[in-house]
């Protein structure tokens, strides 16, 4: 059987071996990222069948589980690593053809070290172990935020770099606590301890740690730094960023609330600011000129649906979460893809300037429309079983609150749709000139985004594919009881 | 007295990571947000040595004879801090010299003249 370490340990090891590589074969730093994941992809897609069955529990250094540092390869952790290595795989080959100025060799490690990162914190079962992993991930995106080597970069990275070090400050923080509290780190250990101090004591660490993990996955007060970060990152680092970084984010949220603490009595709250997150996020994307501003502030919407639907907290409710982010990851990903090119052609990152583009870049336009399109949740696209079953799972709980607030969500999709359908509008009947000059994005750059529209719309029209995978991830989040018994035996 | 004396690192703990807050949040040159950065990463590095601290204990080393296990100071937190400071590092030096770009591109550092990014 394969070992889910090496989900881990061949990204950092292949990362910190690039430079080595460049020595002999200046090309070698941007084959070595599609190489690594693509093995992750691999591994990923063996494992899980079996996770499904049985999760994988793998102790370092052989002590048992409490005292030491364990991986959980669950149905929840592989998906993620699937998702993180598909996406991560898409992306690179992207920026093949994409990253062709500045350090190349340095965004290669740094790229790497990031989904390393994310990787880590999905399948971590130790508490510190995942703050670790989250500084990876948060460090390696600081500074790949600055790569453009702008104004606009420079102010965006240390305004993430200041309210990210804050927030892991604070993680840490809660982390302490809890090991006053606990005396171990192991976060099936605390789980099973949770019920024998006061509900208070434990409280105080639960805000800290929840609040120090909501500004990476943008929930609203904290997420000042998103829309900054997103638009004047390189367009590829802005995909794995919206598609990856903030669920990461999220995914800790959720672990830490659902299998740690097991708070119920905090999901209305996480309910009400997910609904708050959404609002927010589609308003100021609605009133945005720049393209990728308005893409930035659209993930911000996103993710306050996601949370929704994961403190909905019943099977179907988390079902559709996870259904959402898996949607959300692929759209996302997919425009920012094809407007990396779009404003390479058009020079310029006003929406307006990209009047007549359906013309001139046909195939790019039609996967930015089919992300578009996806995001809004037309059918047959994924964005459409998606938000059908977060809008189901909101009515059957039969709960006014929930009922309330799915509504506010619809509105929220209105809003989405204007706003979309404006750029769509531009792309494809805005423009004079009758035959502009055809010049596509080159074909290594057609070739992911061909990737994302087939699984946007196979998945779309056949969602039982990924229902199955989804439903036992959902239940080891809820199942916190099964989660402690199969890491501590 | 007895209150501050056992408590004692906390309050300094606590102490420190409240001053660095309050340094992030109302200073104006990035140079001295930096340094609240840094105050703030001592104060939580403080916090987590003193979850684990015993007063006039030692380290836990099983092998040397006569030294009861109850006056052991507890070793995760101090490898806990260990990885702490590492991180803190890297987040310091990071930060440092994007400042350092900043000013180059900007010619200040005052964090009220740094706004072309705005909602």
């Amino acid at each position: 059987m394969v070992n889910p370490v090496l989900l881990i340990a061949v990204p950092l090891g292949l990362a910190f071996a690039i430079p080595l590589f460049a020595l002999f074969w200046k090309d070698a730093a941007k084959y070595i990222p599609p190489a690594a994941l693509g093995f992750n992809l691999v591994v990923s897609l063996l494992l899980l069948p079996k996770v499904l069955e049985n999760p994988v529990i793998v102790s370092i250094s052989g002590w048992r589980p409490p005292f030491c540092i364990n991986l959980v390869a669950g149905p929840v952790g592989v998906l993620f690593s699937a998702i993180i290595a598909l996406i991560g795989l898409l992306v690179s080959i992207y920026a093949l053809d994409y990253i062709r100025e500045g350090a190349t060799e340095r965004y290669h490690i740094l790229y790497l070290l990031l989904l390393t990162g994310a990787t880590g914190v999905v399948l971590t079962g130790d508490i510190f172990n995942l703050f670790v992993f989250f500084e990876i991930l948060c460090i390696s995106s600081y500074a790949l935020v600055a790569y453009t080597a702008d104004k606009a970069g420079f102010e965006s990275a240390i305004k993430y770099l200041i309210q990210g070090a804050v927030g892991s400050s604070l993680l840490l923080i809660g982390i302490g606590l809890l090991y006053g509290l606990f005396g171990t780190l192991n976060m099936a250990d605390i789980a099973q301890n949770i019920k024998s101090v006061s509900p208070i004591s434990v409280f105080v660490p639960m805000a800290l740690i929840v609040t120090g993990l909501g500004v990476e996955a943008a929930i609203f007060p904290l997420n000042a730094w998103l829309p900054d970060a997103h638009s004047s990152a390189p367009s590829s680092i802005s995909a794995i960023l919206s598609g990856i970084a903030i669920e990461v984010g999220l995914y800790a949220v959720a672990r830490v609330i659902f299998t740690i603490f097991g708070a119920q009595s905090i999901l209305p709250f996480l309910a009400f600011l997910g609904i708050l997150t959404l609002l927010v996020g589609e308003m100021c994307a609605f009133s945005q000129n720049n393209i990728k501003r308005m893409l930035a502030y659209s993930s911000i919407g996103q993710i306050g649906l996601i949370l929704f639907a994961l403190a909905i907290a019943t099977s179907y409710g988390v079902t559709g979460g996870l259904f959402q982010l898996i949607s959300h990851t692929l759209a996302k990903a997919l425009l920012f893809l094809a407007v990396g090119y779009m404003i390479y052609r058009a020079g310029s990152l006003e929406i307006s300037a990209l009047e007549g583009m359906g013309k001139k870049m046909p195939l790019t336009c039609l996967a930015f429309a089919i992300g578009a399109f996806s995001l809004v949740g037309l059918p047959p696209f994924i964005g459409f079983p998606s938000k059908f079953l977060v809008v189901r799972a909101a009515l059957a709980t039969k709960e006014t609150i929930f009922i309330v607030l799915i509504g506010l969500a619809l509105l929220g999709t209105v809003i989405e749709g204007a706003y979309f359908f404006r750029v769509v509008q531009v792309l494809y009947f805005k423009g004079e000139k009758p035959n502009p000059p055809k010049k596509d994005a080159p074909v290594v750059a057609l070739v992911p985004m061909f990737i994302f529209v087939v699984l946007i719309v196979i998945i779309g029209i056949y969602p039982k594919l990924v229902t199955d995978v989804l439903n036992s991830a959902a239940s080891e989040l809820l199942n916190r009881l099964d989660y402690i018994r199969s890491v501590l035996g | 007295m007895s209150f501050l004396h056992s408590y004692a690192y906390y309050i300094g703990a606590f102490g420190l990571i409240f001053i660095g807050l309050y340094v992030i949040l109302t200073k104006h040159n990035l140079i001295k947000v930096i340094i609240g950065l840094g105050i703030l990463d001592t104060g939580v590095n403080l916090f987590l040595i003193s979850v684990g601290y015993i007063t006039k204990g030692t380290a836990p080393i099983f092998s040397r004879p006569g030294i009861d296990s109850e006056d052991m100071v507890d070793p995760v937190p101090q490898a806990l801090v260990l990885t702490a400071i590492v991180i803190g590092v890297a987040v310091l030096a990071l930060a440092l010299s994007l400042a350092i770009r900043l000013y180059q591109h900007y010619g200040t550092l005052n964090l009220r003249k740094i706004r072309e990014q705005r909602w």
